[in-house]
């Protein structure tokens, strides 16, 4: 294990009947810094990683570190140092977009001083400070989309894993969330995300991983992966190949 | 503070219908909050005054200390087989999965919290019941204060360790299907044979209890209890410490629910992750070939889509199914044991003739058949899906016409099976067979288009569970209670009618009633779709 990377994964393979294999032998580093882009066709084991990297998916082949520290041994710590933004996210829709942001304040311990400048930092960056007193039920999609990336930011997390997040954004707050990504990494942290924008992933990421079949077809820096060519061509090239 | 309290405040929270009507600003909402609060606290009214009403019996015939003992047995029923069906929602395959266990949680944290979340919720149930009989039996027995903070810090620990029990089960159920790539029938099968066999050892279990033969119900009872509490020792040590104020009786119920309670979540949290993660993932067919497929009118294709959904969902399956399940286990029953026999067993070596209990068939089996209606939840249960029927190009109408004749579907084959096997059991003449067989085709399209009616007024599609529609809702309570309570009273209006007059005729008016109100109530149906949704 690369004692210096924030995500670390080796050899990780999750299987879901007995033969089909969803993700098979994945390796792959984020380093702090890193914006990490994370490319591949429906279905073709993105989420499976996501959610085995964040906790939620068991998985007995392979190992994940964060920060250090085994997923499957001590999945609290790396929690702790973690925001997860899933592709479509499953809020509590009965409580109002500030009850669910203290609800992930208090989970991490944030004090209130420091719980509601961030609240106030972020909510402005994003505008929808004036929504946050409205059940989450009354949002629409992207309002939604917001206040999960805002429940993501709140514990300034070293490791922000993203399933899609430019869904349903609008322009705006599409640009603010790149800004934050580039900010947080700016600082050290990482950032890991899944995404089918190619233009998103190119302008956005130092590095990408292209997976196909639940396997890595091609990975690296952006520019040793497109060699002067668009990450387009080169994801289809790689596609073609495989 | 404690990120389990944390996470169980807000659970609480993210259902409190209180904290919704403080941050809505749609009026309608607000009116529909107050509406179900006012029938929710009716319903506790009711329950309430049922358990006064034991407590005023046994008081009268000077058995009130089996007042304790029967308070603890009904809470500790209703509980477990409360939880039991809800354990599939709650403690697995819900919705917001990953978004909390990809927060700082333990995971036996989560299943704990959403096993106390289940209890916090049903608590108020349970303490009407056991308040209501702490107020008779206070009456009749006169004890001193000290019984009363003691029962009230009792009856909290009272629902524990069934509600234990039956989540250990659904956990069982889970685990051993999450194995599976049909997980969803082989944990419905699972929860349904365990239903099967709970039922076969509360048949057993009241042979073995009423074996006295003793002549007043009540009595009947009080004995039943006693015999209970020592079947079910929990009931005998809530029972022990009300009656004695003894202290070895108060330590075993507390400290045996808080055992439970830690051993419990320790086992279930250790495979917790693994089995949510099987529950919710799904494989991919391996060689899938695209094929022919069938087209089907708008009103087949909701009826189809319906029963996907049902297939798709335990709790749908295992609540909407179970009637069914139940009748047609009871007329195999009564098949091979003999209607007479059967009859013999209920009415305990009284001299009647099965042959006047005949006209009560077609009710029986409804009881069971009509119990829960598809249509009084199917409507809620599209949720944040609405939007696809909203949008596609058909009548609102078509939709609920599907929705009635799946229900239709389901039900009608079971009804046909359910009476023709008692019919044959109770060597019912050819004409009665058919009478009845049209009477239960009316009950069941009054049972699908009136649940129809309870499932589009009472519509709720912001729910965060399926069991919240599917169980607790209110379109489910509106149409069960009142259902469930008319059909006994009418299968004892059918027998008491059919000793005065000719069954037969009995049974004519009694379907031709039940199709004017099926008429009625699809009429209303069509009106509400028209105007309401």
């Amino acid at each position: 294990m690369n004692s210096n990377a924030i995500l670390e994964i080796r050899n990780f393979s999750k299987s879901y009947g007995t033969d089909k294999m969803a993700v098979d032998k994945l390796s792959l580093s984020v380093m702090g810094g890193d914006i990490f882009g994370f490319i591949g066709h429906n279905g073709a084991g993105k989420s499976t990683t996501i959610r085995a990297v964040v906790g939620v998916l068991d998985f007995t082949e392979g190992e994940i570190a964060i920060d250090g520290h085994s997923v499957r041994d001590e999945p609290m710590a790396c929690k702790r140092v973690t925001a997860y933004i899933p592709d479509n996210p499953d809020l509590y829709e009965n409580l109002t977009g500030l009850q669910y942001l203290n609800f992930v304040a208090d989970v991490f311990g944030i004090g209130a001083a420091e719980r509601e400048e961030r609240i106030r930092k972020y909510a402005d960056m994003f505008e929808i400070t004036n929504d946050l007193g409205d059940l989450i039920g009354a949002y629409s999609h992207g309002m939604k989309q917001k206040v999960a990336i805002l429940s993501a930011l709140i514990h300034d997390p070293k490791l922000l894993v993203l399933d899609e997040p430019f869904v349903g954004l609008d322009p705006k707050a599409a640009f603010t969330l790149k800004a934050v990504m580039r900010d947080m990494c700016g600082r050290g942290a990482a950032v890991f995300f899944s995404t089918h924008v190619l233009d998103v992933a190119e302008k956005l990421c130092n590095k990408v991983a292209i997976i196909k079949r639940g396997r890595i077809i091609a990975s690296g820096t952006i520019e040793a992966l497109t060699e002067g060519h668009s990450l387009e061509e080169a994801f289809l090239e790689a596609d073609s190949h495989e | 503070m404690n990120n389990g309290i944390i996470l169980l405040k807000t659970l609480l929270l993210s259902t409190s219908q209180r904290n919704v009507y403080s941050h809505t600003r749609d009026k309608k909402k607000k009116r529909r909050i107050a509406w179900s609060i006012t029938g929710t606290a009716i319903v506790y009214a009711l329950l309430m005054a049922f358990s006064v009403l034991i407590c005023i019996g046994f008081g009268t015939f000077g058995l009130i200390d089996a007042a304790p003992g029967m308070c603890a047995l009904t809470v500790s029923l209703l509980a477990f087989v409360f939880t039991f069906f809800k354990t599939n929602g709650y403690l697995f395959n819900f919705r917001e999965y990953d978004m909390l266990m990809a927060l700082p949680f333990e995971t036996r944290t989560v299943a704990a919290c959403k096993f106390l979340y289940m209890y916090v919720r049903s608590l108020p149930w349970y303490m009407s019941i056991s308040v209501a009989t702490m107020i008779g039996y206070g009456w009749y027995a006169r004890p001193g204060f000290a019984v009363y903070p003691l029962w009230l810090v009792l009856s909290l620990f009272l629902p524990g360790i069934p509600m234990l029990a039956a989540a250990f089960l659904g956990f069982l159920v889970a685990r051993l299907s999450a194995g599976f790539r049909r997980s969803n029938i082989v944990q419905t099968a699972l929860t349904f044979a365990f239903v099967i066999l709970c039922f076969s050892l509360r048949f057993f279990l009241e042979d073995v209890l009423a074996n006295d033969r003793v002549q007043s119900t009540l009595v009947s009872i009080s004995g039943m209890t006693g015999n209970a509490a020592r079947l079910y020792p929990p009931a005998g040590w809530f029972a022990e410490a009300i009656l004695r104020r003894s202290l070895p009786g108060i330590l075993r119920l507390t400290g045996v629910t808080a055992l439970l309670f830690a051993a419990v979540f320790a086992v279930v949290g250790r495979s917790y992750r693994n089995i949510n993660s099987a529950l919710k993932s799904h494989a991919a067919a391996r060689r899938f070939r695209l094929t022919a497929q069938k087209p089907r009118s708008a009103v087949l294709a909701i009826a189809h889509k319906e029963f996907r959904r049902m297939i798709g969902s335990t709790p749908y399956m295992v609540n909407g199914a179970m009637g069914m399940l139940l009748a047609a286990l009871l007329s195999v029953v009564t098949l091979v044991i003999g209607f007479d026999r059967i009859v013999e067993t209920i009415v305990r070596g009284a001299p009647v003739d099965p042959a006047i209990l005949r006209p009560a068939i077609p009710l029986v089996v409804y009881f069971f058949i009509g119990m829960v209606a598809t249509t009084a939840f199917s409507p809620s249960l599209e949720g944040k899906n609405y939007w696809i029927l909203q949008s596609l190009p058909i009548e609102k109408k078509t939709v609920f016409q599907g929705k009635m004749l799946f229900n239709m579907a389901l039900t009608v084959p079971f009804m046909v099976f359910s009476t023709l096997c008692l019919c044959v059991s109770a060597r019912a003449p050819a004409l009665d067979t058919a009478l009845y067989l049209l009477l239960g085709l009316a009950l069941c399209a009054f049972s699908t288009a009136w649940g129809c009616v309870c499932g589009i007024r009472h519509m709720r599609l912001d729910w965060e569970n399926e069991i919240e529609v599917i169980k607790q809702g209110a379109a489910v309570a509106v149409y069960m209670l009142p259902n469930l309570f008319a059909v006994m009273g009418l299968a004892v209006l059918v027998v008491f009618l059919g000793m005065r007059m000719d069954s037969r005729v009995v049974t004519i008016i009694l379907t031709l009633v039940a199709s004017a109100l099926a008429a009625l109530s699809y009429a209303r149906v069509m009106a509400l779709s028209r105007r309401r949704v």
